[in-house]
């Protein structure tokens, strides 16, 4: 199995390349490819199982924006044919159609149809409890954005059940379309989550065995008993 | 209107002064919440010291306030600081509020700051400081601080442009800051454990601000910390003004070269962050015009204050207590460093356990895997302990370490640690605690201290 993970020496807020970390520990013979800012990614005319890309600071954005901006179109194509994307925080945001900041207009990607606002004296802190397909999500928010869907026809990745969605307002969280995946959840999303580990393994059909099972997954029911129990305060 | 306002602001404020007194409630911020409350502006009108220093950046502010208080009041000088109070706005009124008489009189010479990186945008319109010393940016609470660019962002937005910077040319993030400011670098040079690649997780500089090929190190310490340059375009850290150039670790000296000439100097304490907090003070010092031959005299009875480490010996084990700021990775990762130096085999009690958040929420937990933790597999570590609400994903992240499973123990309540213990004669017992966790450390210490005794008898 080959992932590549794009621009870790920029988009890699939170321990988010932890996730990497850990399918190198359930994959046997991983390859990593690590893709720089100057490099082409190899997604684009090599074959990668999963392309990765997590949070990043707010001018590493504008800058990964811009190198991405050259394989628009054949982003759009990867998509369409079933490339797996694994996109968490802010780095979704890269992939929509633009960032509002106050008087500023950042042009994203434009490839789905949503709208970022940033207040970056308005960060928000949250704890995050939704549904993926028939399994429960558990995670992180922490953010100075809220983006909002224009067309409403954009699958999300997640429904909200407790936490903020893709804004204040909003339950559904995300964006899925064929195999691209892109949440605003932030961290180690996939040690926080074995089901949904389980799930992006088993749709990239390779060899695996869940590392660590035992304790990743009485860590997960633990937070999920935790996250579901009403007392429990889900905003810093 | 605003000058009678401000009057009855301090009024108000000098008589919550006197009621903190009579009822012995010294130390907190009130007098400056009620200046602020009445008077919004209140910081700008008070009277302030003639020369005024502010001390910033994630990590070494308060070491660095210290000792420059310390150093200060040794040459004479009478300095206004904060050091009773808080380091946002309303800890700094009140500290200004005390440095006034009931007339708007300043009675301070200097004032020394600590200043709250964050509350640049409540603190930097309303006042001028002569001098900013940042002492590093780097990662610290994510619900807090997100990403120091952040911080370096509100820095950048609200410093006042008459501002001297006093700045660390080994960290790219903070000594790129406010480009039109006047500065000068501190930076130490190469010393023997220097590395030349970046092998910790957090690295929050890794591509070159220029043309954005990675960058490479003359020399790096830890993350970004270290001499960086770019082989592709040339790009280099900024020359030092004022520098460490060799630390001698047998005799306790450091060797300081500055715009004024070179001398050696004791050296305070041997932590790498404390070699830069020393640094920081002798280039202050000789910014604000002291002779090298001054400065030693001024450094003849300044100390680290080491509430941060406390070490017992009982019965040939030492029982150390150190300080591991709680949700700061980066922190974390430097005591991680600092125990691998220390000789003997080591267990670790490891309670970080922000204990206010687990009140209202559950942690976010993302910190511990930007976290060193693969620092703590080593045959010297031999056990290790986590304990609190999180004592799970401790132990998946020391797994997620490759740290062995015979070696980690976990308990949900931090007093039943001692229990646990091993207590080998000639070993070494850390509590790493957080901030909020100091009374539950020194109850678990005294608690292993009994364990040792009675286990002795």
């Amino acid at each position: 199995m080959i992932i590549e993970v794009l621009y870790p020496a920029n988009a890699n807020l939170y321990g988010e390349l932890a996730n990497i970390r850990y399918l190198a520990k359930c994959v046997k013979d991983l390859k990593i490819i690590s893709t720089s800012l100057n490099d082409e990614p190899s997604f684009i005319s090599e074959k990668v199982d999963l392309v990765y890309m997590g949070t990043m600071t707010e001018s590493a954005q504008e800058l990964i924006i811009e190198k991405l901006s050259h394989y628009k179109e054949a982003i759009k194509k990867a998509i369409a044919n079933g490339q797996h994307f694994l996109i968490t925080g802010n780095a979704l945001e890269v992939f929509g159609k633009y960032i509002i900041d106050e008087d500023k207009k950042i042009e994203g990607l434009g490839i789905f149809a949503f709208h970022t606002q940033r207040a970056m004296m308005k960060r928000y802190n949250s704890l995050y409890l939704g549904n993926y397909e028939d399994i429960k999500i558990v995670g992180f928010k922490s953010q100075f954005t809220v983006s909002y869907y224009d067309d409403p026809s954009i699958q999300p990745l997640f429904n909200t059940l407790k936490g903020v969605g893709f804004n204040k307002e909003e339950t559904k969280e995300g964006i899925k379309d064929h195999n691209f995946m892109a949440t605003y959840v932030i961290g180690p999303l996939l040690i926080l989550n074995p089901l949904f580990t389980q799930k992006l393994l088993d749709s990239l059909n390779v060899p695996y065995t869940l590392a660590l099972k035992d304790d990743i997954m009485a860590n997960y029911e633990e937070r999920l008993k935790e996250y579901s129990d009403e007392a429990t305060g889900f905003y810093y | 209107m605003n000058k009678i306002r401000f009057m009855i602001a301090l009024l108000m404020a000098k008589l919550a002064v006197i009621a903190l007194k009579i009822t012995r409630h010294n130390g907190t911020n009130f007098p400056g919440i009620v200046a602020l409350k009445i008077c919004p502006s209140f910081i700008r009108y008070v009277a302030k010291p003639e020369k005024m220093i502010a001390v910033s950046g994630t990590n070494g502010k308060t070491t660095v306030s210290n000792l420059l208080n310390d150093s200060l009041k040794a040459a004479k000088i009478n300095v206004l600081n904060n050091s009773l109070g808080s380091n946002i706005n309303t800890g700094i009124a009140t500290a200004l509020i005390h440095g006034v008489s009931i007339f708007n009189k300043e009675k301070y010479e200097m004032g020394v700051f600590e200043v709250d990186e964050r509350s640049a945008p409540r603190i930097f319109p309303y006042m001028t400081f002569d001098y900013m010393i940042i002492t590093n940016l780097s990662r610290d609470s994510i619900m807090r601080n997100a990403h120091p660019e952040y911080i370096a962002s509100l820095l950048e937005k609200y410093l006042p442009k008459k501002t001297k910077l006093i700045l660390n040319a080994d960290d790219l993030l903070s000594c790129r800051l406010a480009k039109d400011n006047e500065r000068v670098y501190f930076g130490i040079a190469e010393l023997p454990n220097d590395k030349k690649e970046s092998r910790n997780l957090i690295n929050d500089i890794r591509s070159c601000p220029i043309c954005h090929h990675e960058l490479s190190y003359e020399y790096v310490r830890y993350s970004n910390i270290g001499k960086a340059y770019c082989r592709h375009c040339g790009f280099k850290a900024p020359k030092y003004d004022y520098m460490i150039a060799s630390v001698d670790y047998d005799n306790k000296l450091v060797h300081f070269k500055g715009l004024k000439g070179e001398s050696d100097y004791r050296l305070l304490n041997d932590s790498i962050f404390n070699i830069y907090n020393e640094l920081i003070l002798l280039t202050t010092l000789c910014e604000l015009g002291y002779s090298l031959s001054e400065i030693a005299k001024l450094l003849e009875n300044i100390d680290i204050v080491k509430s941060r480490f406390n070490k017992t010996i009982v019965n040939d084990i030492e029982v150390v207590m150190l300080l591991a700021k709680d949700r700061n990775a980066y922190a974390c990762s430097r005591v991680f460093e600092y125990i691998a130096t220390l000789p003997k085999d080591k267990e670790i009690i490891l309670m970080m356990n922000n204990l206010s958040d687990s009140k209202h929420w559950s942690e976010n937990v993302c910190w511990l895997y930007d976290c060193d933790f693969e620092l703590l597999n080593r045959d010297d570590i031999k056990h290790i302990i986590a304990t609190g609400p999180r004592e799970k994903d401790y132990r998946l992240r020391f797994k997620m370490a490759d740290i062995h499973d015979d070696k980690i123990s976990s308990c949900h309540n931090e007093l039943d640690t001692p229990s646990l213990l091993k207590l080998k004669k000639g070993s070494a017992i850390y509590i790493l605690y957080g901030t909020d966790s100091i009374n539950e450390a020194l109850k678990v210490k005294e608690k292993i201290v009994k364990r040792i005794k009675e286990e002795a008898r």
